[in-house]
C-alpha cells in the first residue's frame, strides 16, 4: 500500500519534477496599454461629419454570438481588465476569470483547471493561443512556463468553464481557455515599456506595428523578463528564479472584403534555476496561418494551419523535442431561416522525442501520433431569437483509442430582453496521453509504476443550468452544474497484495457540482466593480476491484469554494486605480491553508503617451502558499514592481 | 492653370467629386459608431417635453449588449451640447427605457425589433441601430458599414412622427429611407 501511495504521489510530483519545467516566455505587462485604434476618442471627436463618414474601419464588429457561447458559462478578459490589473504573465491574468482555479506553484509553475481536478499537470483544459492548442501530449496540459503572449496586444481571453468538446475537441472536458490577440492593423506605433520590483526583479518589452501597404499591416516584438526564485517550506531560497526572452510578429493581410490572411510567429528561449541540478533550458518557436473567406452574407470557410515547436530539458530528469503540425478548415452557413450550420474537419500530427532519465521513462522515448477530427453542429432557431437549440458532436480518430464521440446538446431560452436561461448536456472524453501509457518510473527500493497498455479515455457526462441577467448596468450570472466521471486514472497493483509492480489504469470513478457566480456592476462610467464566487466539490472513489486508495488525490486538488472582488476607477488628475482581492480554499488533500491576498495597482498618465504604474501583488501576508504537498511546496513572496511605458 | 480650373468646373457639373479628403484615418468600427452617437447630439433638436427640466442631461442609451468596450462612456465623459451634459444608460428591455434622447438598439438585444420600434414609436428618442432593414421597419438611424466606410440611413418620416428634427447638415450625408407602403 506504500508503494501505492509512493505511485501516486509520482504522479503528482511529476508535475514538480518534470512536467514543471521552466520556461521562457512570461512578460509583463506594462500596464500602459490603451486600445490601440489609429484615432483616440478625442480625435475622432474633433472630425466633421463627413470625416468621420470617410474614417475607414478597421475592425468589423464581431457577428452576433454563437450559442454555444451564450449558452456556456463563458466570462471574457478584455484588454482592459488586463492593463488595469497589472498582470505580467498569461497565468496571472487567467486569475481574472473567476470561473478558473488558478494556483501558483513555483516562480514559473502554476496549476490551472476549471470545475476541480486541478494539479500541476492538469489534463481537462483546452487552451488556444489565436487558434494555437497549447498542449503537451505528454500528459494532455499545458507547460505554462512557456506560454507567454505579450499582454499590450492580447484583443482579449475568452473562458468557458464546462466542457466544450464538440466544437473544439478533445481535452475541452472541463473548459477551454482561448487567447486572441489583436490584428496587427489595431497594434500600430511603437510601444516600449520596462520596470522591475522585488520579485519580478525586471522587465522590458518593445513593440513596433508599421504598414507595408493599404492593406497589409504587421507588428514585430521583444520581451524579456528575470525573476526572482520562491522560497522552499523553510523558508530558504528555492533557487528556481529564471529568466526568458521571446520576439515575434504578425501580419494580417486585407485582401479583399471577403478574404483576410493572417500569418504570426514567436521565438523564445528561457532559463530556470533548479536547487540541484544545471539549469532548466526551455526554447521553442511556432508560426501559424490562418485565412478567412466570407462566401456570402451567411456563410464563410476559415483554413488554419500551424507548426509548433518546443524543447525542453530538465538535466538529471528529462528532456523532450516535441514538433506539432497541425491544418484545420471550418465552414459556417446559415441552411434557411432556422438553421445555422458549422462544421469542420481537423488533421495533427505530432513528432515527440523524450530523452531518458534514470529517474523518468517514457517508452519508446521517440513516437509520432496523428488525430483526425470532424465536428457538425446545428443552431436551431425554434422561436426566432427567443429559444434556441443547438445540436452536434465531435468525431475523433487518435491512435490509442480509435474513433471516440464527443455530442452535445445545448438550448438557450430568452425569458425576457433582460434574462436568459441555458441548459446543456455534453459527453466528453479526455484522451489518453503519454503519461498514462508509456510512463515507466523506478520508486526506490524495488517497486516499478508504468503507464497501462488498456487505459482508455476518461468520460464525462455533464449536465449544466445557467442564467444570466443584465439590468442598466449591472450584470449577473450563475452556472451550476453536476458531472459524472468514469474511468479516471488510478495506479493499480498488478499483483496485489505485493506491491512491486503499479499500473495505471481507469479504476476510478467521480462525480463533482456546484455553482459559479459573477456580477459585474458600473456604478459610474468611471468605476467598476466586479465580483465572482464558485462553490465546487469533487469526490472521486474506487471503482469495484481497483486498488486504488488515493481517493482521487493524484487527480484533484481543488478548494471548495474561492471569491473575488475587483475594482477598477478612473480618478481625476490622470489617476486611475485598480484593486483585486482574492479568497481561495483550503485545498484538503494537500493540506493548503485557505488564503486571501491583494493585489492593487496605481497608474498615471500625465500624457497620453506616456504611463508611469505601481503594482503590488499579493500584498496583504510576507509569503504564502497556493499549492503543493508540504514537503514540495514553494512559498509565493510579496511583490512590488513599477513600470514605465512609453508610446508613439 | 485655366484648363484645371475648367476640368474641375466641368468635373463637378458631370456630378463627379474626387476624392479630395482622401482617407481621413482609421478607427474600429465600434469606436466610430460611438462617436458618431455622441455627434447625434449636435444635429437634432427634441422638444423640450423630452427633457425633465433645462439643465436635465442628454441620455444616450444602449438597449441590449453593449459592443462599445467603455469607448462610448470615454466619449461622453465631461462633454456638454448646448448647456446640457450626457449622461449614459445602459438598458436590458425597452420597459426600463424612461428618459432617454438618442438609443442604439444593440443586434444582440434578442427581443424582436419590430417589438421594440412598436414600443418606442412616437416617444422623443432618436434610434439607431445597424440592424438590416433597422430604417425600412420603423428605425431612424442606421449604420450601414460598406467598402470599410460607415454611411447613414435615416428614416426621416419616423424622425418627424416622434416631433425630432433633424438638421440637413446630417441629413445632407446620409440616405434617406422611405419605408415601403408610404
Amino acid at each position: 500500500m506504500k508503494s501505492v501511495a509512493a505511485g501516486t504521489s509520482i504522479l503528482v510530483s511529476l508535475g514538480l519534477v518534470c512536467f514543471p519545467a521552466p520556461g521562457c516566455a512570461q512578460r509583463p505587462d506594462t500596464g500602459a496599454q490603451r486600445p490601440d485604434s489609429s484615432l483616440s476618442a478625442d480625435s475622432l471627436k474633433k472630425l466633421s461629419i463627413e470625416q468621420l463618414m470617410n474614417v475607414e474601419v478597421t475592425s468589423v464588429s464581431k457577428r452576433p454570438e454563437r450559442l454555444t457561447q451564450v449558452a456556456s458559462a463563458i466570462q471574457v478578459i478584455t484588454q482592459d481588465d488586463i492593463r488595469r490589473s497589472g498582470v505580467t504573465s498569461l497565468p496571472e491574468a487567467l486569475r481574472l476569470a473567476t470561473n478558473l482555479q488558478v494556483a501558483q506553484v513555483d516562480s514559473r509553475q502554476w496549476a490551472i483547471s476549471a470545475r476541480g481536478f486541478n494539479s500541476t499537470t492538469a489534463n481537462k483544459l483546452l487552451v488556444l493561443i489565436d487558434g494555437r492548442t497549447v498542449y503537451t501530449p505528454l500528459y494532455s496540459g499545458v507547460f505554462w512556463d512557456v506560454q507567454d503572449v505579450p499582454l499590450a496586444d492580447v484583443d482579449r481571453i475568452e473562458v468557458i468553464s464546462g466542457p466544450g468538446a464538440t466544437l473544439w475537441g478533445a481535452n475541452a472536458v472541463n473548459g477551454v481557455i482561448n487567447v486572441i490577440t489583436r490584428n496587427s492593423r489595431d497594434s500600430q506605433g511603437l510601444l516600449v515599456s520596462g520596470g522591475g520590483g522585488t520579485e519580478l526583479r525586471g522587465f522590458g518589452n518593445a513593440r513596433w506595428g508599421g504598414t507595408l501597404s493599404p492593406t497589409v499591416h504587421y507588428r514585430v516584438y521583444g520581451t524579456g523578463f528575470a525573476r526572482q526564485p520562491t522560497l522552499l517550506p523553510s523558508s530558504l531560497d528555492a533557487a528556481d528564479d529564471w529568466h526568458a526572452l521571446q520576439g515575434g510578429f504578425r501580419v494580417d493581410w486585407d485582401a479583399s472584403p471577403t478574404n483576410g490572411v493572417s500569418v504570426h510567429g514567436d521565438l523564445y528561449d528561457g532559463r530556470i534555476g533548479q536547487p540541484s541540478a544545471g539549469d532548466i533550458a526551455v526554447s521553442g518557436r511556432n508560426l501559424a496561418a490562418r485565412w478567412s473567406h466570407t462566401t456570402s452574407a451567411t456563410s464563410d470557410v476559415r483554413t488554419e494551419l500551424y507548426y509548433d515547436r518546443t524543447h525542453r530539458d530538465i538535466p538529471g530528469t528529462f528532456g523532450e523535442d516535441l514538433d506539432t503540425y497541425d491544418v484545420d478548415i471550418q465552414h459556417r452557413t446559415e441552411l434557411g431561416q432556422r438553421h445555422d450550420l458549422v462544421w469542420g474537419l481537423g488533421y495533427r500530427l505530432i513528432n515527440d522525442r523524450v530523452v531518458n532519465s534514470p529517474a523518468l521513462e517514457f517508452l519508446p522515448p521517440h513516437v509520432a501520433r496523428q488525430w483526425f477530427t470532424g465536428f457538425v453542429q446545428d443552431e436551431i432557431a425554434l422561436v426566432s431569437n427567443r429559444l434556441h437549440v443547438a445540436l452536434g458532436t465531435k468525431l475523433e480518430h487518435n491512435d490509442y483509442t480509435g474513433f471516440e464521440i464527443q455530442p452535445s446538446g445545448r438550448v438557450n431560452w430568452r425569458l425576457s430582453p433582460s434574462g436568459t436561461l441555458w441548459a446543456a448536456v455534453s459527453r466528453a472524453l479526455r484522451t489518453p496521453s503519454r503519461i498514462d501509457r508509456e510512463l515507466f518510473v523506478r520508486i526506490p527500493p524495488a517497486t516499478f509504476l508504468a503507464g497501462g497498455p488498456g487505459f482508455h479515455s476518461e468520460e464525462e457526462l455533464a449536465y449544466e443550468l445557467g442564467y444570466r441577467h443584465q439590468q442598466g448596468s449591472l450584470a449577473l450570472s450563475v452556472a451550476t452544474f453536476y458531472s459524472r466521471y468514469h474511468g479516471l486514472r488510478s495506479v493499480e497493483q498488478l499483483h496485489p497484495p505485493a506491491p512491486d509492480t503499479l499500473v495505471i489504469a481507469n479504476g476510478q470513478d467521480g462525480e463533482s457540482y456546484g455553482a459559479e457566480l459573477a456580477a459585474d456592476y458600473r456604478l459610474t462610467g468611471r468605476w467598476r466593480l466586479r465580483a465572482g464566487y464558485t462553490e465546487l466539490r469533487v469526490h472521486v472513489w474506487a471503482q469495484p476491484g481497483s486498488t486504488d486508495m488515493s481517493g482521487g488525490s493524484a487527480e484533484s486538488h481543488t478548494p471548495d469554494r474561492q471569491f473575488s472582488v475587483r475594482s477598477a476607477a478612473d480618478l481625476p488628475a490622470h489617476l486611475s486605480l485598480g484593486g483585486t482581492f482574492r479568497y481561495v480554499g483550503e485545498i484538503a488533500n494537500q493540506q493548503v491553508p485557505a488564503y486571501g491576498e491583494l493585489d492593487m495597482r496605481v497608474a498615471w498618465q500625465p500624457a497620453p503617451m506616456l504611463e508611469l504604474s505601481v503594482v503590488g501583488q499579493n500584498l496583504l501576508h510576507d509569503h504564502h502558499v497556493e499549492f503543493g504537498t508540504p514537503s514540495a511546496r514553494r512559498q509565493i513572496e510579496r511583490g512590488v514592481y513599477g513600470a514605465v511605458a512609453w508610446r508613439f | 492653370m485655366a484648363f484645371l480650373r475648367t476640368a474641375c468646373a466641368a468635373a463637378l457639373l458631370l456630378g463627379w467629386t474626387p476624392r479630395l479628403v482622401a482617407q481621413t484615418g482609421k478607427a474600429s468600427e465600434s469606436h466610430l459608431k460611438a462617436v458618431f452617437l455622441f455627434n447625434f447630439a449636435q444635429f437634432v433638436d427634441w422638444p423640450s417635453a423630452a427633457f425633465p427640466d433645462s439643465a436635465a442631461p442628454l441620455v444616450i442609451g444602449v438597449l441590449g449588449d453593449d459592443p462599445f468596450e467603455g469607448f462610448l462612456d470615454q466619449t461622453i465623459r465631461g462633454e456638454h451640447v448646448r448647456g446640457r451634459g450626457f449622461q449614459l444608460q445602459r438598458y436590458r428591455s425597452v420597459g426600463e427605457i424612461k428618459t432617454c434622447h438618442i438609443l442604439f438598439i444593440s443586434r444582440a438585444t434578442g427581443a424582436r425589433l419590430d417589438e421594440v420600434l412598436a414600443n418606442l414609436r412616437n416617444r422623443p428618442i432618436l434610434t439607431v441601430s445597424d440592424d438590416a432593414g433597422f430604417a425600412e421597419r420603423g428605425g431612424m438611424i442606421r449604420f450601414v458599414t460598406d467598402q470599410n466606410r460607415i454611411r447613414l440611413q435615416i428614416n426621416l418620416d419616423a424622425a418627424q412622427a416622434a416631433s425630432l428634427t433633424v438638421s440637413s447638415k446630417l441629413l445632407r450625408v446620409a440616405d434617406i429611407v422611405t419605408p415601403p407602403g408610404r
